[in-house]
């Protein structure tokens, strides 16, 4: 009798997954990261802020932490510090950005090296400029000190770093140098995006420069000016290294942001649970920006025909 | 009033000059079509009146007056664009009235004015609407709003229609020539379109690698194309040219042996041509006939439309021809045909593509 070989289907054992088990499984790695770097760290944070967590320990202290902050007066000058550094800074980001970026778009001769130029700032680390402007603001060798005794503008050497106002704006300044150039950098790229049509119809309809800057440039990248606003808004509000390395938050807290402050609160002095409830409050404010910004987003994209 | 004056015109992008020496005189109220290929400068040429380019020579008139370097709103005139260039973030509404806000013009004209034109392009129920909420040929129709609430002296049209389907674009050439009719203003139309350029135009200025090739009527052009080029460019399907020589020169005309076919003796023009001289023939596939004419022809394709079946082949000369022959033309695929040729109906071309003018053509009665 002739053995009579059975065909088997020759492929892999199958798994016998349903569709939804299948599905998790694919996005279990990316899952699995955001669980380990983001939500833990996050729920940590939380858990932290009702603790009083130091080096030594920790208990838990239930909402002592925020009632703390809350009868804080120095808290609440902190917070609004901070938003005043965000909307000084921020607003002068925007305004330079805007103006930088109507100049590089000019047609100029040499206009690829000016696009070029104005990179370093934002490209080279903060560190590093940041040093560059602790020896302009220097009392003793700096080049605006010098400068402002040779025109005569103050009569001995000014330390811009060492009084509370001046120390301030000083940072301001240096903030918005490094902010500045990628703002511009996406003005320009909106800029570019405009149809060339839309500025030669308007031109033919003698529509001055004004004009068409006014009712074509600004409405059309109106959409780059929300998204740089917010990200830019939320950059400057957790700028640390800026002011960390000019100022360290003072002289006398002058310069203190949130952010510094949590950093001083939880680092420096190893009050981790103290450091938290300031974490979380950040966290609460950033996510109340982006809850603007998404709402004002779809009403500008609607607003301005952008489909 | 609106006359405008092309006074040798000249334009060049750094080394490469793309219009030679413009010379052109537009009537008042004229429908005027600049027509020809990609890169003939026929856009060049209407940015350079609309003052978007400056000429690198020449001059340029409107009523007399030389307005070559005036602001566009000087000269008077107002341009709609291939993109239509609409303000994606304004309204129909704003997108008309822009040239009027640019104007300052009061708010009760202002709105006067729009309703006026939205009238005429029964644009009043989408006055609201953002054009990114319009069909294309709506969208066409606000840009040429924009461009007739200024009332300027001439309009220019760059393509527009060019982006538009076929079925629409026939509905916007009718509505653009009445347009025209409406406002008895002086029109220039570019594109590449010899459709459109014979529908519409008044009069066709053809061009060729930045050089007028011929200015004229549409008629002028079909029955008396001054050059091959012309010849080849005005007319569906288009002109054969057959390879001939010419055999004698006579009263009757020139007589010529169109090579592999017959000998004809053809009306026209013969000065400066003498026997033995290479010429083409050309002639168009409408007047192309069946029968006994001696034009041998192998059929590759027959494509029947109902009225006519457009027929193209070879002769036995070697030459690629088509005859737009009757509707219900005996004739097959892959077999041979013999067609016939009026000799009235037949242009003639020296050998540097100018036309022998022919005596006998039919005349349009005006």
């Amino acid at each position: 009798m002739v053995h009579q070989q059975q065909v088997k289907p020759r492929r892999t054992a199958p798994l016998h997954l349903s569709q939804g088990v299948f599905a998790s499984l694919l996005i279990a790695p990316a899952m699995i990261f955001i669980a380990v770097i983001v939500a833990w760290p996050l729920i940590e944070t939380f858990r932290l802020s009702f603790t009083d967590a130091r080096l030594g320990g920790e208990t838990y202290v239930g909402l002592e932490n925020y009632q703390d902050l809350a009868d804080s007066r120095k808290f609440r000058q902190t917070i609004s510090r901070t938003f005043y550094w965000m909307f000084l800074s921020v607003s002068l980001k925007l305004i330079l950005g805007l103006i930088g970026a109507t100049l590089l778009n000019a047609a100029v001769p040499g206009r690829g090296l000016f696009r070029v130029l104005i990179m370093p700032p934002w490209v080279i680390p903060i560190a590093i400029g940041m040093i560059g402007w602790l020896w302009l603001y220097n009392g003793a060798f700096g080049l605006l000190s010098g400068a402002l005794q040779y025109i005569d503008v103050v009569d001995k050497s000014f330390e811009f770093l060492a009084y509370k106002r001046s120390a301030f704006y000083s940072a301001v300044v240096a903030d918005v140098w490094v902010g500045t150039p990628m703002v511009s950098l996406f003005f320009l790229a909106a800029m570019q995006g405009v149809s060339r049509d839309l500025y030669e119809a308007a031109w033919v309809d003698g529509a001055s420069r004004w004009y068409r800057f006014r009712r074509i440039t600004i409405p059309q990248i109106m959409p780059v000016i929300v998204s740089m606003a917010l990200l830019s808004a939320i950059w400057t509000f957790n700028s640390f290294e800026v002011i960390w390395i000019l100022t360290e938050g003072g002289p006398r807290s002058a310069s203190t942001t949130l952010i510094v402050d949590t950093y001083k609160t939880a680092i420096a002095n190893f009050k981790f649970g103290e450091g938290a409830a300031r974490a979380v409050i950040i966290v609460i404010l950033l996510a109340i920006f982006s809850l603007i910004y998404l709402f004002f987003l779809n009403k500008v994209n609607k607003h301005y025909g952008v489909k | 009033m609106a006359t405008l004056d092309l006074k040798s015109i000249g334009k060049s992008f750094g080394d490469a000059q793309v219009l030679h020496d413009i010379e052109l005189s537009i009537n008042d109220k004229e429908f005027i079509v600049f027509v020809g290929p990609s890169g003939c400068g026929k856009s060049t040429l209407l940015r350079i009146i609309a003052g978007l380019e400056e000429a690198t020579t020449g001059s340029l008139l409107i009523d007399g007056d030389d307005v070559s370097d005036a602001h566009p709103i000087d000269r008077g005139i107002s341009m709609v664009f291939q993109s239509y260039a609409l303000y994606p973030h304004l309204s129909v509404f704003e997108n008309i009235a822009f040239p009027l806000r640019v104007a300052k013009l009061s708010k009760s004209v202002l709105e006067d004015k729009v309703q006026r034109a939205a009238e005429i392009l029964q644009l009043t129920d989408k006055l609201n609407l953002k054009p990114g909420q319009l069909s294309g040929g709506q969208r066409q129709r606000v840009a040429i709003g924009r461009s007739i609430v200024r009332e300027p002296k001439i309009f220019l049209f760059d393509e527009p229609l060019s982006n538009l389907d076929a079925a629409l674009r026939g509905d916007m050439r009718v509505e653009l020539s009445q347009l025209h009719r409406d406002l008895r203003a002086t029109m220039i139309y570019v594109t590449h379109d010899q459709v459109e350029a014979m529908t519409m135009a008044d009069r066709i200025v053809v061009l060729n690698q930045g050089r007028v090739e011929q200015f004229g009527t549409p008629m002028e052009l079909y029955h008396h194309p001054a050059t091959k080029f012309v010849a080849a460019f005005i007319g569906q399907p288009n002109m054969n040219f057959l390879p001939a020589t010419v055999t004698d020169v006579g009263d009757a005309g020139l007589c010529v042996q169109v090579d592999a076919g017959p000998a004809l003796v053809l009306p026209v023009e013969s000065a400066g041509v003498s026997a033995g001289d290479r010429v083409e023939v050309g002639i168009r596939p409408e007047d192309i006939t069946q029968g006994a004419g001696g034009l041998n022809i192998n059929v590759s394709v027959v494509e029947r439309l109902g009225g006519i079946s457009i027929t193209y082949g070879t002769t036995d000369g070697g030459t690629r021809l088509c005859a737009a022959l009757g509707g219900t033309a005996d004739i097959r695929e892959d077999q041979k045909a013999e067609l016939k040729l009026e000799p009235k109906d037949c242009h003639v071309f020296d050998s540097a593509g100018k036309v022998l003018r022919r005596r006998q053509a039919p005349v349009l009665v005006e």
